[in-house]
């Protein structure tokens, strides 16, 4: 039987990244943290810009969600091109590397940034076992 | 203990004035008439003295340099240097014996008909004493020498200065080994309850008195001399500088003992972090991630190595055994003579004047190793910090205060 495969930055892609974050990632392994984070990804392949924004209350994922155009606001924003991001989503690359190269931009407090830094790759390493599509 | 080294026999031995012909090589490719340094590090890598005050070293494309100081520190700066009096001049707030009209005179004297090219040391840095040119002092030297040209050209010393010799590593182990020496006193007086009543200051204090009866000329770090923590202070966020307060050791915290000490412009740099008993289970679970992860960074030092390709196993080791929260992601920082500090390499990564994260280390070649592991939710932190000589297959660690972290 072949696997479902989800389309990147889709609805549906989302709604899956919810389900595996919330079955895999504990509050503790989240370090109950709070925060919020939106991935803007520039240059999609259909022109457009879409970003992800995710919601953590105390360690639970409670919101991953599709944006485009006015986006929401987040304590952290993180831009890259498209490119950069599916592979950070095939787990082909670490965040703090893409960061680190200057080819990944943070707005957001650094030093909370660098605490959650491990939280981010733990969310990233769930995201990679999805089937996707690019 | 010698002052300045001037015997090719010495062990502490550095061929200044081959330093010196080496720059005027560079320049001369670079199409550069005169030199004009500015920066901390590149003083003490070419004058040999430690130059505390604003100081400029003029380097012509032929003969001696000049380095020009504040008045009142000029003949100790002569003293300590290779360059001796007639190289070394003072400036002062008086008439045509102010600093821009001495750096003019001194550039122009090169310049032939007052043009030509000048090299100068621009930039930014993390580092404050770095030095380079201040906007004041280049529109002044812009200004005075109208028809000269101005190249930023900071990259020929760094390039220069990025393989130490044998003389500035035998500097360096010296350094390392007066550290060594204010760290058993620290312990000494620490131990068997001997920390009660004293506070943070009081063990920069006490390493600082063994280390200067040692040897060291001072605590040379701009971070406050000997960090010093204890307590909550050992774990701020990302954080990894701790001058020391006047804090009060503490039954059941932590402590770190970060001590610096200076020999001849080499620097020794070494962090040992304690338990101050009674630790509870959950403190020596964080200190054995940590020295866990000190042993197995030291073994991967070697030429080829990276910053980045380090961080990356590194992390990965502290992702499995469950603290990579705790860890500042970045294991070193440069070191050079006085002075050169923080970047590690040349200014070629994908940030302006910082380290390049794919920087490839070289065979002689110095870092310190800096490891800070920080846990402020539990007021609990370490740092590690060693001077590090990269070798083809492996490394040497300069300090040799042993590795743990002892319940004391």
């Amino acid at each position: 039987m072949a696997v479902k495969k989800f389309k990147y930055l889709s609805p549906e892609w989302a709604e899956e990244v919810f389900k595996r974050a919330n079955g895999r990632l504990t509050p503790e392994k989240m370090k109950h943290v709070t925060s919020s984070m939106l991935t803007l990804n520039k240059n999609c392949p259909d022109g457009k810009d879409r970003a992800v924004y995710y919601e953590i209350v105390d360690g639970v994922v409670r919101k991953v969600s599709i944006a485009e155009g006015k986006l929401p606001n987040a304590e952290f924003t993180i831009t890259a091109d498209y490119q950069l991001f599916a592979k950070i989503s095939r787990a082909e690359l670490k965040a703090r590397r893409a960061l680190m190269s200057g080819k990944m931009k943070l707005k957001g407090p650094l030093v909370k940034a660098l605490r959650l830094s491990p939280l981010v790759d733990r969310l990233n390493e769930v995201i990679s076992t999805i089937p996707t599509e690019f | 203990m010698p002052k300045k080294s001037s015997s090719p026999k010495d062990r502490y031995f550095i061929d200044f004035p081959k330093r010196i012909r080496a720059i005027q090589a560079e320049t001369a490719k670079s199409g550069i008439d005169v030199y004009l340094g500015t920066r901390l590090r590149t003083l003490s890598w070419t004058i040999g003295a430690f130059c505390p005050w604003r100081s400029y070293v003029v380097i012509p494309r032929r003969g001696l340099p000049i380095a020009f100081t504040f008045v009142i520190d000029a003949a100790r700066v002569a003293d300590d240097s290779w360059l001796g009096q007639d190289q070394v001049m003072g400036y002062g707030p008086m008439g045509d014996q102010d600093q821009i009209t001495l750096l003019a005179n001194s550039i122009g004297s090169h310049l032939k008909g007052g043009k030509g090219v000048v090299g100068i040391e621009s930039g930014m840095a993390t580092y404050l004493p770095e030095g380079n040119i201040t906007l004041y002092e280049y529109e002044c030297l812009k200004a005075a020498l109208p028809k000269a040209r101005f190249q930023n050209a900071y990259d020929i010393i760094d390039q220069l200065s990025l393989i130490k010799d044998e003389g500035t590593i035998n500097r360096f182990r010296e350094a390392s080994r007066i550290v060594d020496i204010g760290h058993r006193e620290v312990y000494k007086a620490i131990v068997d309850g001997g920390y009660k009543g004293m506070t943070e200051t009081e063990i920069a204090g006490l390493a600082a008195y063994a280390m200067r009866k040692a040897g060291s000329e001072w605590e040379w770090s701009f971070t406050g001399g000997n960090e010093i923590a204890c307590g909550y202070r050992t774990g701020y966020a990302a954080g990894a500088c701790t001058p020391a307060t006047r804090k009060l050791l503490k039954a059941g915290e932590p402590l770190t003992v970060d001590l610096h000490a200076m020999f001849m412009l080499g620097l020794g740099d070494h962090a040992h972090n304690y338990l101050l008993g009674p630790a509870t289970k959950r403190q020596k679970w964080h200190a054995k991630n940590f020295v866990d992860l000190v042993k197995l960074c030291l073994t991967k030092y070697r030429a080829g190595t990276s910053p980045s390709g380090l961080a990356d196993e590194l992390l990965d080791f502290s992702e499995e055994r469950g603290f990579a929260e705790y860890m500042v992601p970045g294991f070193e920082h440069g070191i050079g003579l006085m002075g050169d500090e923080w970047r590690i390499g040349l200014n070629d990564g994908p940030f302006a004047y910082w380290t390049n994260p794919e920087h490839e280390y070289q065979a002689n070649e110095m870092i310190i190793c800096a490891i800070q592991y920080s846990c402020p939710d539990e007021k609990i932190g370490f740092r590690y910090e060693n001077p590090i000589l990269i070798k083809k297959s492996g490394c040497e660690v300069m300090s040799k205060f042993p590795l743990a972290i002892e319940e004391i």
